[in-house]
């Protein structure tokens, strides 16, 4: 008789590529960190504490419903933490300390847990948050009122808000270059334009997020606020502006991207980020608000299972159709 | 193991391991004491056994195990039964096993060589099945004989020097070691069954080789999807797959190359052959070859080339995305079993019981363009009939690619394998039905 060891049994793969959600979620968190140091740094002690706060009680609500419900706790894979982030990062750094919690529980339990957890959340949980509180306590996301405190060196007006109320004859009060590099007023996480970028594009080279959706919708974003500027600039604001300006960033990278709220297959995804962006500016050059992202994600998250139905043809199933006989 | 590259942006690509150049001979394993054989047959405490325990048996003696069996297995040397046991196999279908004390002298069992004169595909069915490399000679003979008319027509036959996992080799090293025999293998296999469209399958970097001049060669991308069959059929053959059927209902029957050229042997010395050609990878990933008696537990193999295991390493059957993995080290060697890895328990990865994120990896790297993202879905919810009908189960051709991305860590593959034998299973059952009514 040979020595039996008790040996590992399992199913084919035996092999896996390492990959996990919690290094995904991790990557996410350091893809959002640029923007958000430099929020911290632009708006002090108050942005850290909303950040720091939206990212314990994400994380606090999460634990407590799995508790209550008597699933196991997973918040080490840090997807309530993301979630937590995001929705900090869309917050003005003035924010009160309720708003952040109540903000929080709307995105982790309305957002993402009642509808059975990661992964089958059909919306965006932080941009659920930010809906509700952003519609429940409007002033408190006027950014102008918000931060009227603070001293800037730079033009101290929320770009869209402006443009919103006085019209695109504003627009030359704000350079694009610092626009881009966060001379803006704004939330904390979404005035470093060029951080958001980067850190979009870090997600896109490893993979973590498809580069599909945001490039569509930047794309879509471009293209449909050069349309309405061309047809009338005294009305509408340029392209670039819209880019660099409220969330549409932070959409385009971080938002629509949310994995179980978007789309898989090549065509949907591209459909999916170009309506993400024609939304955006049809609401902020037509709607009443001032920046339309928040509804465009929801929007395009509701529209995500119709359109993810697109997808090439199985092996062996395109050669029965006309055009593959041999 | 092969991770992520730190550039995730494009899918991983995952190549097969070429043989390497001038291989060492491999290293012949003594026939041990006691060896080990399957038969896909289950004990029927109903029906009377035709062997029981102490029974002796020849080499090259087939064993049935009851009057109206069909399967059998032939016994790769002479010894007495020892042992006849039932035997649980995937899915839960039932086998037996038997242990065979081997006796040092070997008796010959002669029915063979009296019919081994001129090649017979019936002869061939009726004794040669169990050889090394497993031809598939039931499965030619069925389809010569008109048996189940209509079910079955093969017109063409793929000698098989690829290997389908990828880090195995043998295939390949087989295909150069006796790349001089191949002209005799492809002019039996014509004999034997009368088709003469008998082309040999290989890695293109090895199609070079003079030798197989004049050889009705395919020349297979490395890439690790291309060699699986019913890729390479669709690919390289000109056959368009038809999801829901098998390579051998299109018309192709692949054989590997160890398997034709123990053909060509058994009928050159009218023996049949029973030495395996393994290739055994260790914790370190070092390769070694080696010639085993079917039959042979795998322990004998591993102490002879000292490799070693240890309690919860795995134990794997074939290669790192597609293989089996056993328990226990008295797995026998068996006549298709090309490969043996031992994984070190530290390169195990961990499966989660976390839902589909929906993250695409899986619809990204699927070569068959299936939406894994949904088909996980039916396939937790056991709903097999929609998974076809909507996820097109039935055109996955089994790489397991979609299980090595997944970022949640599901067992996809596992439940693939399990929705589509749970499907044949409904289908079969349907034919049945029909049948009884009709
Ligand atoms: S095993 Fe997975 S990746 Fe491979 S063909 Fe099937 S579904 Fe696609
Ligand atoms: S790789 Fe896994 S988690 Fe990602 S979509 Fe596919 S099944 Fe879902």
């Amino acid at each position: 008789m040979v020595k039996q060891n008790k040996f590992t049994v399992s199913h084919a793969p035996f092999w896996h590529d390492g990959d996990s959600i919690k290094a995904m979620n991790i990557n996410i968190m350091a893809a959002l960190l640029p923007a958000t140091l430099f929020g911290i740094v632009q708006f002090g002690m108050p942005a850290l504490g909303v950040i720091c706060l939206s990212i314990a009680s994400a994380m606090a609500w999460e634990a407590l419903f799995s508790f209550i419900s008597k699933r196991p706790i997973i918040i080490h894979d840090y997807n309530a933490a993301v979630i937590g982030m995001v929705f900090g990062m869309m917050l003005p750094a003035t924010i009160p300390w309720w708003v952040v919690i109540i903000g929080t529980f709307v995105s982790v339990i309305v957002g993402q847990q009642i509808f059975g957890g990661i992964g089958s959340n059909p919306f965006n949980p932080a941009v659920i948050g930010i809906a509700i509180t952003s519609l429940s306590w409007k002033s408190l996301f006027d950014f102008d009122s918000a931060l009227v405190n603070y001293q800037f060196d730079f033009t101290a007006l929320d770009p869209l808000g402006a443009l919103k109320h006085q019209g695109p004859q504003i627009v030359d009060m704000f350079s694009l270059s610092s626009l881009l590099m966060g001379g803006q007023v704004g939330a904390i996480g979404s005035i470093f334009g060029l951080g958001i970028i980067l850190g979009g594009i870090y997600l896109i080279i490893r993979g973590y997020i498809r580069w599909e959706i945001s490039v569509a919708y930047v794309a879509g974003i471009i293209l449909t606020a050069w349309i309405f500027n061309i047809t009338d600039p005294s009305k509408y604001a340029s392209p670039m502006f819209h880019l660099f300006t409220g969330y549409t960033l932070l959409g385009a990278f971080f938002l629509a991207t949310e994995t179980s709220s978007s789309p898989v297959n090549l065509i949907p995804m591209l459909i999916y980020g170009a309506m993400g962006g024609f939304m955006t500016i049809l609401i902020r050059n037509i709607g009443v608000y001032p920046d339309g992202t928040i509804y465009a994600i929801l929007l395009i998250n509701l529209i995500n299972p119709l359109i993810d139905k697109i997808r090439p043809k199985a092996f062996g199933k395109c050669k029965r159709s006309k055009q593959c006989v041999k | 193991m092969i991770k992520r590259s730190f550039i995730g942006l494009t899918e991983p690509r995952l190549r097969c391991d070429l043989v390497e150049p001038g291989p060492k001979e491999p290293e012949a394993i003594p026939i041990p004491p006691r060896i080990i054989l399957l038969l896909n047959e289950h004990l029927d405490s109903t029906k009377e056994l035709l062997i029981k325990k102490g029974d002796t048996v020849k080499k090259g003696e087939r064993i049935f195990l009851y009057k109206d069996s069909n399967q059998y297995v032939s016994a790769p040397a002479s010894g007495t039964i020892k042992l006849i046991a039932p035997f649980t196999g995937d899915f839960g279908s039932l086998a037996t096993y038997l242990v065979v004390e081997t006796n040092s002298k070997q008796d010959i069992d002669n029915s063979f060589a009296e019919r081994a004169s001129t090649p017979d595909i019936e002869i061939a069915n009726s004794y040669l099945r169990g050889i090394a490399g497993e031809p598939p000679l039931k499965l030619l003979a069925e389809s010569l004989s008109g048996a189940k008319s209509g079910a079955i027509n093969i017109n063409k036959i793929v000698i098989s020097g690829i290997d389908d996992d990828i880090l195995c080799t043998t295939r390949q090293y087989v295909l150069t070691r006796f790349r001089d025999e191949l002209p005799k293998a492809i002019e039996l296999l014509g004999q034997l069954t009368g088709i003469k469209d008998i082309s040999i399958a290989m890695p293109e970097a090895l199609a070079t080789l003079s030798a197989f001049n004049g050889m009705n060669i395919v020349k297979v991308s490395s890439d690790y999807v291309s060699s699986l069959s019913p890729m390479l059929m669709d690919k390289y053959l000109g056959i368009s797959f038809i999801p829901g059927k098998t390579c051998e209902e299109l018309g192709v029957c692949f054989i590997s190359v160890e398997a034709a050229l123990a053909l060509l042997k058994a009928y050159t010395e009218k023996m049949p052959v029973y030495e395996k050609i393994i290739t055994i990878i260790d914790k370190n990933g070092k390769k070694s070859r080696v010639c085993a008696t079917i039959g042979t537990p795998i322990h004998r193999i591993f102490s002879q080339l000292g490799v070693e295991t240890a309690e919860k390493d795995r134990i794997i059957i074939g290669g790192p995305l597609r293989g089996v993995a056993t328990y226990t080290l008295y797995h026998p060697v068996t006549p298709d079993m090309d490969t043996v890895i031992v994984q070190d328990s530290s390169q195990i990865p961990m499966v989660s019981d976390y839902p589909c994120i929906n993250c695409g990896k899986c619809v990204r790297i699927c070569p068959a363009n299936l939406p894994v993202n949904v088909l996980v879905r039916y396939l937790e919810a056991t709903l097999y009939q929609d998974a076809s009908d909507s996820c097109d189960l039935l055109s996955c051709v089994e790489c397991g690619l979609c299980s090595y991305v997944c970022s949640a860590s599901i067992p996809i593959f596992q439940y693939i394998r399990l929705g589509k034998y749970e499907l044949m299973k409904i289908e079969s059952e349907d034919v049945e039905m029909e049948a009884h009514n009709g």
